[in-house]
């Protein structure tokens, strides 16, 4: 894959501690070299003109402001491409599903929707605003990053919104969930990273997930490219969203990956079931065994676009290179050395 | 009929689209359909005042010319063979709009893969076929020079209206 040795400089200018969250200084020379073994010299210029103090060490409150500044830019394009209405439309059926077995076994809710890695909480704000999931449906988001966490929570005030914000880690102690959801957050974890994702998921009592990041077709660089030139000021934005898609996960790496001790992986518009032009994000799902029939159901006929592992049955040898190449490949934000 | 009035209306229609480019990417709130029409008057605003740059041009253009006829004459002929391409254009992203906002998400994103995102990439191409388009229908020098002063003046609004009102905010 071309994106592998690829870095995003958002995922290396903040540093946290994995146990205590606290953020950490990052020196600008050690970035700098980074991008440079990686042969990102575009980045390397990008990244030569963040401020440092004295000792060479990136200005904590100016990587914040730029990073917030990101982010919203970036929230632009998932307004544009209607990334609200995308996640409803398979996890709107998900809670239906879970509703329904749950009344079955005497179990009602309230339940709760987490953002894992949510940003600046957009879709979290989004599913607030419009209360797309009901009102029994209780509004998390969870983000590695302080200061976007703060800014999300500080937006979800300024509108009112019911929702609330968490700072941690993917692969900390977990925020308790009914249904685990994120949005381009697969790709920054490579190799061994990515299942250990899912498995602790599938560890906690979570009744399913459901993450959505860009689609990995031959299209998505050169639109990434288009999209984030024609909406993005931020060369660190318009740099990390092609270097995303180009490190965007197959759909048979987030299939197997996915496929972990109870949970039945589904993927949702999977390449040839879905016109790339029509669909950037898709998501891979995971749901109880349980959950499955009465999902598929909820979903209608919008479920002959989901496809099990058995999809790709036949091309182990293929996808299990490519999850080699991919484990071998430069460790991102949940793999880095400080997260 | 002079191609004037069509001219100025595309450019402050196209002006209004600037200021909401220039603010998109600047409020991460949910609600904020009110700033987002303030942006569009304040891109209308700066548009207003710097498409009377290719009216001063072309007032110039008339009273310096030794053949006043002839040029008004190459002026309108050039505006027409400038509003063609820029008609093309403009009913591209009419169409790519009204489907991104009738159609279900997939088809909106459709929209905006295949057409609102590259059209905003080639604007400046547009501009460009309009001056090619004004010389080519025999508007001549003075219709290019009218035609480029006006490209320019359209293309400097989202970039003025970001500068003036957004670039600082988050
Ligand atoms: C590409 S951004 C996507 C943000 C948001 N979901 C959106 O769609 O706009 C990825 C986000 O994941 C967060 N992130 C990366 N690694 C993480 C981890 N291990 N735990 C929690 N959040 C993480 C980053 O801080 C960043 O905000």
């Amino acid at each position: 894959m071309l994106g592998v040795g690829r870095l995003e400089i958002s995922d290396l200018i903040t540093a946290v501690d994995a146990g205590s969250g606290a953020r950490l200084p990052v020196r600008r020379d050690e970035v700098v070299r980074r991008l440079r073994e990686s042969g990102d010299e575009r980045a390397v210029r990008i990244v030569r003109r963040l401020p440092v103090d004295r000792d060479g060490v990136l200005d904590p409150g100016a990587v914040d402001r730029l990073l917030i500044g990101v982010h919203t830019e970036l929230q632009r394009l998932s307004e544009e491409l209607r990334i609200g209405e995308r996640l409803v439309d398979p996890v709107g059926p998900l809670f239906d599903a879970i509703r329904e077995v749950g009344g079955q076994n005497g179990q009602g809710g309230p339940y709760r929707l987490v953002d894992v890695g949510c940003g600046l909480g957009y879709v979290v704000r989004w599913l607030a605003a419009t209360n797309a999931l009901g009102p029994d449906v209780e509004l998390v988001g969870v983000d590695l990053d302080a200061a976007l966490v703060g800014e999300a929570d500080r937006l979800a005030r300024a509108e009112g919104l019911t929702c609330r914000f968490v700072h941690g880690n993917a692969f900390g102690p977990a925020e308790a969930a009914t249904v685990y959801v994120s949005t381009g957050l697969l790709h920054h974890f490579r190799g061994p990273a990515l299942g250990e994702f899912f498995r602790a998921q599938a560890a906690s009592p979570a009744q399913a997930f459901c993450h959505f990041d860009i689609a990995a077709t031959r299209l998505a660089p050169i639109g990434a490219w288009i999209f984030h030139r024609a909406r993005m000021r931020h060369r660190l934005g318009r740099h990390d969203g092609v270097v995303s898609a180009l490190r965007a996960h197959s759909d048979e790496t987030l299939l197997r990956a996915a496929a972990v001790p109870g949970m039945r992986a589904l993927l949702y518009e999977p390449g040839g079931l879905a016109n790339p032009f029509c669909t950037t994000l898709r998501p891979i799902i995971g749901v109880r065994p349980q959950l499955e029939a009465p999902f598929r159901r909820a979903l209608g006929r919008a479920a002959r676009r989901m496809v099990g592992e058995e999809h790709f049955a036949g091309a182990g040898v293929v996808a299990g290179a490519a999850v080699g190449v991919e484990a071998g490949g430069a460790a991102g934000a949940g793999a880095g050395a400080t997260r | 009929m002079t191609p004037a009035v069509p001219l100025a209306l595309l450019g402050l229609v196209d002006s209004a689209f600037s200021g909401f480019r220039a603010y998109a990417g600047r409020d991460a709130r949910i609600r904020k359909r009110r700033a987002a029409v303030r942006a569009a008057l304040r891109g209308l605003a700066v548009g207003a005042v710097l498409l009377a740059a290719p009216a001063l041009a072309a007032v110039l253009v008339l009273l310096t010319a030794s053949d006043r006829a002839r040029t008004r004459h190459a002026l309108a002929v050039g505006g027409f063979g400038y509003l063609l391409p820029l008609c093309v254009f403009a009913a591209v992203v009419l169409l790519s709009l009204a489907a991104y906002f009738v159609l279900p998400f997939r088809a909106g994103t459709f929209a905006v893969v295949v057409g609102l995102g590259p059209l905003t990439l080639l604007r400046p191409l547009a501009v460009g076929a309009a001056c090619l388009g004004a010389v080519l229908n025999g508007g001549g020098w003075c219709a290019l020079l009218v035609g480029a002063v006006a490209g320019a003046a359209v293309l400097c609004v989202e970039p003025l209206a970001h500068r003036r009102w957004y670039r600082d905010a988050q």
